[in-house]
């Protein structure tokens, strides 16, 4: 039951495409039709989500000057009085605490704001997708990619933050470069999820935001991991830990462990399994749950 | 070669209503078990029954019927906005649709940022929106308005750039939703000949409207649907008239 093509929708250029539309395709061509029209012409028509997400920050920046530098200093205000009052709270000290939360709380804002978001990706996108076919993996990958700019835009913070309290880059820096790539692949399943769900079921909006408050509490990010003293299995046990991890240690110039790489690489591989099981099953009614 | 080919084409388009979209209510149906479930089934509309059309280079169809007869979605389901629920579709060349031309205007964006916008929504390159800027500039007739956010612009000014964008693409199949006969009779004289060239540059053409002379100055095709079925498709002037007197038998069979 899906839409069959030969060659993939061109979105980005003029050649011209031919597009065939069955009502019952056998479950194996809907696998690789889906994969193909929905996931990889959806990749490729970059200039398109780039677009969408570019012109979303862009109108952050046409109603203040900052634009999502507020963002910005907002979350630095955030951490600077969380960083002392949490320091006296747990006894650390504050040259290692504040570096510490604003490493883990930065990556935190990206994955949240982007969780948020995702409930609205294809509502939002309603009279879009109810006007010309494109791949609807453009309409998560703009939210994804909005919300990297933004991160773009908070990282600003841990300048002066490693400055201040001496936190030296060295190899282990350059592990961030992984770590990044690899929340923004489980940030585009878990997008893709979301945004499927929540247009279906309306109510799972408030449900979300729920989950996300509470994986902020419950996920070592305003806390040490040492505060747990012999339980530590409790922040090993929360994927967001992991996620978290892979991109925090490297700021703080630390290696992350390895059982963190391979929790973080296993939901992105089993995720993206996930997501597309979705999209093969959703994508022939997501115009008629708008 | 461009082409479309429906074959034996339904669509149902399920009505989901607030008890549907609803998570809680879902899962409670499921362990209440058949209690709910009649509830749970939800509501179909029959908006395409068995539609068998074909359309090759040079033809222009008009799409005709009264309100709900299935002509919007005929043409989503032409666009691949709409998958069939039986039969098939089957399209060559690119596809083109144009509802709304609204479509990708955001208000708080310049005019030039909107050009740009839309453009790459509607498939067009980086260079090809270049190029297209200097006769949407001529076409609107907006100069340095262009420049500044499109909520100061009045409504005419907004209709302009709305159109000018939607009109710059290259289709090969154009369908087009009823978009015509907005505006005052001056900038609808030009709009009608913008349209005219955009039309010109397609191989295929599908429009669905009301105004009987409008199609008749565009098409040389036209398809009658009622309540989801082709009544009948043709050369434009049997169809509109067996159309307009439902007396006359049908002059041409549906499988035109």
């Amino acid at each position: 039951m899906l839409t069959k093509i030969q060659n993939a929708p061109s979105t980005t250029g003029s050649s011209p495409v031919d597009f065939v539309a069955l009502s019952n395709p056998t479950l194996k061509s809907r696998i690789a039709q889906t994969i193909s029209q929905e996931v990889v012409a959806g990749f490729r028509a970059w200039p398109v989500w780039g677009i969408m997400g570019w012109d979303d920050i862009r109108q952050r920046y046409r109603r203040s000057v900052i634009g999502p530098f507020w963002i910005t200093l907002s979350t630095g205000f955030f951490i600077l009085v969380l960083g002392i009052i949490y320091s006296r709270l747990f006894h650390i000290e504050i040259e290692s605490f504040l570096p510490y939360l604003t490493a883990g709380y930065i990556v935190w804002g990206f994955m949240s704001a982007a969780a948020n978001d995702s409930c609205i990706a294809f509502i939002d996108a309603g009279r879009i997708i109810k006007q010309i076919k494109l791949p609807y993996s453009i309409y998560v990958l703009r939210v994804v990619w909005r919300n990297f700019i933004i991160l773009l835009h908070t990282i600003v913070i841990w300048i002066p933050m490693a400055i201040i309290f001496k936190v030296e880059p060295n190899l282990n820096t350059l592990y961030e470069i992984p770590g990044i790539f690899l929340v923004c692949v489980n940030m585009i399943w878990l997008t893709t999820v979301i945004a499927i769900l929540s247009t279906r079921y309306r109510d799972i909006q408030p449900i979300v935001g729920t989950v996300i408050q509470l994986g902020m509490f419950a996920t070592p990010i305003m806390w040490p991991v040492s505060a747990l003293g012999n339980s530590k299995i409790v922040a090993e046990i929360n994927p967001i830990y992991h996620l978290i991890e892979i991109t925090r240690a490297p700021l703080l110039g630390i290696a992350p462990e390895l059982q963190s790489w391979l929790v973080a690489s296993g939901m992105a591989v089993g995720g993206s399994v996930l997501a597309i099981a979705l999209i093969v099953r959703a994508s022939r009614r997501i115009v008629f749950w708008l | 070669m461009a082409g479309i080919f429906l074959k034996n084409v339904g669509v149902d388009i399920p009505i989901y209503d607030v008890r549907q979209a609803s998570l809680k209510k879902a899962l409670l149906g499921r362990t209440i078990g058949g209690r709910f479930a009649e509830s749970g089934a939800h509501m179909t509309v029959n908006a395409l029954k068995n539609v068998d059309f074909e359309a090759r280079d040079g033809d222009r169809v008009a799409l005709i019927g009264d309100n709900g007869a299935g002509k919007s979605t005929l043409l989503r389901v032409v666009s691949h906005v709409y998958p069939p629920t039986s039969g098939t579709v089957h399209t060559v060349g690119k596809v083109s649709p144009m509802f709304d031309t609204t479509l990708g205007i955001n208000m708080d964006a310049t005019g030039l940022e909107n050009i740009q916008i839309a453009g790459t929504i509607w498939g067009m390159t980086r260079a090809q929106i270049r190029n297209s800027i200097d006769g949407i500039v001529d076409f609107t007739e907006l100069g340095d308005y262009l420049k500044i956010p499109i909520r100061t612009y009045s409504t005419g000014m907004l209709l302009r750039l709305a159109f000018a964008i939607a009109t710059v693409r290259e289709p090969e199949i154009l369908l087009i939703d009823e978009v015509i006969g907005v505006g005052d009779a001056g900038f609808f004289k030009k709009a009608f000949a913008r349209l005219l060239e955009l039309v010109e540059r397609s191989r295929i053409l599908m429009i669905a409207s009301h105004q009987d002379d409008v199609l008749r100055r565009l098409c040389n095709k036209a398809a009658w649907l009622s309540h989801g079925n082709l009544m009948a498709y043709g050369e434009i002037e049997s169809v509109l008239s067996t159309y307009r007197n439902p007396n006359t038998p049908a002059q041409q069979p549906a499988t035109a």
